[in-house]
């Protein structure tokens, strides 16, 4: 056997496969909670310039012409790459190779993902697609600034910015990271499939793997249109195909392409990019029913119904993707059928909503901070949602597409709250990895201020859009049916951005010093039933289990269980060694859960 | 159907280690591992492929489509070339299950031949699809010049980029097992990769229908899918 086989300890201890020198124990390891870190910290980093882009964007709609460095072309260089790097490179990565790689072994009982190796490279490809991406800002030219959905003709002719270099880094970039992508992906899939410790069945998984589960399977299946309309639009730019250009004039230049198909590029874009939303949802969706139901002291309401919607979402998620092209032309029944479809995929996602809410009736609520963002992402998914359901209908869509009202919400719907559960995700899983709570005083602010300020940001954004305010404009310049007071209101906009991006560099600290100085948590602080709280190590070391892999004996949700001495049973906890009050010490194996 | 049970247990009445049915297997059994990731590899290779092949038929019916095949003149009406490439690929599929077979027998001598004929056919097909590649290229069937000619050399590429990597994991395979390999891993090993080279080889067949049809069999396609 190779030296790299025995690092592979999905199954077994072998004391020689400890890392022992710095460099394999942080920068080479095949740790699956290192190349979380790993992945969770450039996954951050990057979100920070894309915070840092969306910050420039806001001062020049807010603040019109004050500031010199911000021109047409790179305001749309800004929007283009802030777009791009929040979808894929932070929400994506941090979701799925973050937490994904961080939590998949721990809560199935193994002692790492089934290919290590795969997973080590899986990390240092993203890394890799992130600095090619970064590159694009000092090549001749800049980033692209085709808007996100980088559509063709315009994305790869003369006249748009980074029309060059630009976008070939990006297209090279999003290959890139598909290619880091599928290795974690097989990963993820084939651990949860493959690697369970015993007793634990699918249905005993917590829901945060279903969600991860689901959305890695998405991914593995979206992720190729992406990569397949890239490699088309590479040959377009590169070798002078017609895939996606048609005959165009370009700066008074008749261009060599000819019959290439435009909207067949946006067809295989949406066809990646609907899936994405769940990619990036479905774990969140996982993550805060846990955060819920932990905080509440009380079983998920309606477990299965959750698993069967977020499957249900997953598989309607791949039917519904041209409710993003309804003014491309498309034949009415086109449009009838989409929005049929988008409309149906509403009914098992209100279900999670409601089954959210149901969990907090009558629990014993704790306002902890996850908790606080938890139950602020119900409220911003909710309203996302309910926005959703407008423009998922053809005749509203119409008058208000790209309008602030779609910018509006799409940032309630996959920006804010896949934010609001990641932050309650960290504040959540915090002691996990580090034996330290994060300041609750830090993070209640650090709430408040972004829930209260992204409302501010999002909520008057509504109102800009049924005003007609388009998107992706550098200037409003003189307007009619634009009124004076819109211009007010983007100015406020703008000073909110600016207070919640304050407020993340709270949280940054909260971390950077909690990480050293916070309060000693213990052991499974939040009294959590499920496993990844129960190693023997705490916070959990390489191989994860000690000597012994867990054995799992109930769900993941057995919280104020009736005439149980504690409210929570841990899944691994024994039948036989499950405490009752004292007048209940008659109590036999099977009946704690018969109440429910 | 197995899923849709386990999708119907009701995980808060249970307790205990093993009221369930979908148990997994522990601990780990990682040929059932390898198995699993290959599996889903090959779906996302079928939807990369799945994929390409919608836009083809969609381009197909555009105004500027010149099918490479149904006159004399086109270079596949006559596709002999590509016949013994597909050839190749089938050896190369065939012997590597033989490899197989004599892995499981502990046939050393066997296998060595075995192993080698595999590289031998697969790079043969390789080898054989630059040369189309350049055949076509010396007719002045250049990949700008029709959409057709275009697809024929990205989905071949794609398709040898494949072959590639199967190549790269088939050394990898044959490395280790001059070094260290036990039988019984080698066989579980080239079961994955005679699956690999299969389902290429049944990708190809599906490519080589698709890129050599000529304009009346892209019609009826059309017609029948409603483009």
């Amino acid at each position: 056997m190779t030296k790299m086989d025995n690092v592979a300890i999905a199954d077994q201890v072998d004391q020689s496969s400890h890392p022992s020198t710095f460099l394999s124990k942080y920068i080479w390891s095949q740790d699956h909670k290192v190349i979380a870190i790993q992945y969770s910290i450039t996954a951050i980093a990057v979100g920070l310039v894309a915070l840092v882009l969306s910050g420039m964007m806001r001062l020049q709609l807010g603040f019109p012409n004050e500031f010199s460095f911000i021109d047409p072309a790179s305001y749309l260089q800004f929007v283009t790459m802030h777009g791009m790097i929040m979808v894929i490179y932070l929400l994506t990565a941090l979701l799925l190779g973050g937490f994904g790689n961080y939590l998949i072994p721990l809560m199935i009982g193994a002692r790492d993902m089934v290919f290590p190796f795969l997973n080590m490279l899986s990390y240092w490809i993203y890394l890799l697609s992130v600095l090619v991406l970064l590159a694009s800002f000092f090549v001749s030219g800049g980033p692209t600034g085709a808007g996100w959905t980088l559509y063709p003709p315009q994305a790869i002719l003369s006249g748009t910015p980074g029309a060059d270099a630009g976008i070939l880094l990006m297209l090279a970039s999003l290959a890139i990271f598909i290619v880091a992508f599928t290795m974690g992906g097989l990963n993820y899939v084939t651990t949860i499939l493959q690697a369970r410790a015993k007793g634990m069945t699918l249905m005993r998984m917590p829901l945060t793997l279903w969600g991860i589960f689901v959305a890695t399977i998405l991914g593995l299946l979206a992720f190729p249109a992406l990569l397949v309309s890239a490699i088309m639009m590479i040959f377009d730019k590169v070798i002078g195909t017609s895939f996606f250009m048609p005959a165009i004039l370009s700066l008074g230049e008749t261009l060599e392409h000819s019959g290439g198909s435009p909207i067949l590029f946006q067809h295989l874009f949406w066809f990646f990019g609907h899936p994405e939303v769940y990619i990036v949802a479905l774990p969140a969706f996982g993550m805060v029913s846990d955060v819920i139901a932990i905080h509440a002291r009380k079983n998920i309401f309606g477990y299965r119904m959750m698993v069967w919607a977020i499957i249900a979402i997953g598989g309607l998620s791949f039917v519904v993707w041209a409710h993003h092209m309804y003014v491309s032309g498309m034949n009415p029944y086109f449009g009838f059928f989409f929005a049929t479809t988008t409309l149906i995929i509403a009914i098992p996602t209100a279900l999670k909503v409601y089954n959210w809410l149901l969990t907090l009736w009558r629990g014993n609520i704790h306002l902890t901070v996850p908790m606080l963002f938890a139950i602020g992402f119900i409220f911003t998914f909710t309203h996302g949602g309910l926005t959703g359901l407008m423009l998922g209908n053809v005749v509203i869509d119409l008058p208000l597409s790209d309008t602030f009202f779609v910018v509006a919400h799409f940032h309630m719907v996959m920006g804010v709250s896949p934010i609001m559960v990641l932050f309650a995700a960290i504040y959540h899983w915090f002691p996990l990895l580090t034996g330290r709570y994060l300041s609750n005083r830090l993070g209640k602010f650090h709430f408040w201020g972004t829930f209260l300020g992204t409302y501010a940001i999002y909520l008057p954004m509504h109102y800009l859009g049924f005003l007609g305010v388009p998107r992706r404009y550098y200037a409003m310049g003189d307007t009619d049916f634009i009124p004076e007071s819109a211009q007010t209101l983007n100015a406020g906009i703008t000073v909110s951005a600016i207070i919640v991006a304050l407020v993340q560099l709270v949280f940054i600290i909260n971390v950077i010093w909690s990480t050293f100085k916070g309060k000693k948590s213990g052991r499974n602080p939040w009294q959590a039933t499920s496993l990844e709280w129960q190693t023997a190590q705490f916070p959990p070391e390489h191989g994860n289990w000690g000597e012994q892999l867990p054995q799992v004996y109930r769900w993941a949700y057995d919280y104020s269980v009736p005439k149980v001495k504690d409210d929570f049973i841990p899944q691994n906890l024994c039948p036989k060694e499950v405490e009752y009050l004292a007048s209940d010490k008659n109590m036999t194996k099977g009946e704690s859960n018969a109440t429910f | 159907m197995q899923l849709f049970k386990s999708l119907q247990e009701k995980p808060w009445l249970a307790t205990g280690l093993e009221p369930q049915t979908d148990l997994p297997s522990s601990p780990l059994n990682k040929e059932n591992a390898a198995s699993t990731a290959l599996q889903f590899f090959l779906a996302v290779i079928t939807v990369i492929f799945f994929l390409f092949t919608i836009t083809f038929l969609q381009r197909t019916q555009s105004f500027d489509f010149q099918a490479l095949s149904g006159e004399p003149w086109l270079p596949f009406t006559n596709a002999k070339i590509l016949w013994q490439n597909s050839a190749y690929l089938l050896l190369a599929s065939i012997s590597i299950i033989l490899a197989k077979r004599f892995a499981e027998q502990q046939s050393l001598h066997a296998i060595i031949l075995s192993l080698t004929a595999t590289a031998i056919f697969t790079l043969l097909f390789i080898s054989g699809q630059v040369q189309v590649w350049q055949q076509l290229n010396q007719s002045g069937f250049y990949i700008t010049n029709n959409p057709a000619n275009s697809y024929y050399f990205l989905l071949t590429g794609v398709h040898a980029l494949h072959i590639i990597g199967g190549i790269l994991v088939f050394m990898r395979c044959v490395w280790l097992f001059s070094f260290s390999l036990s039988y019984q891993q080698l066989t579980a090993r080239l079961k994955l990769c005679a699956m690999y080279w299969h389902y290429l080889f049944f990708i190809w067949l599906f490519l080589f229908f698709l890129l050599t049809s000529d304009a009346e069999t892209f019609k009826t396609i059309a017609l029948i899918c409603g483009f």
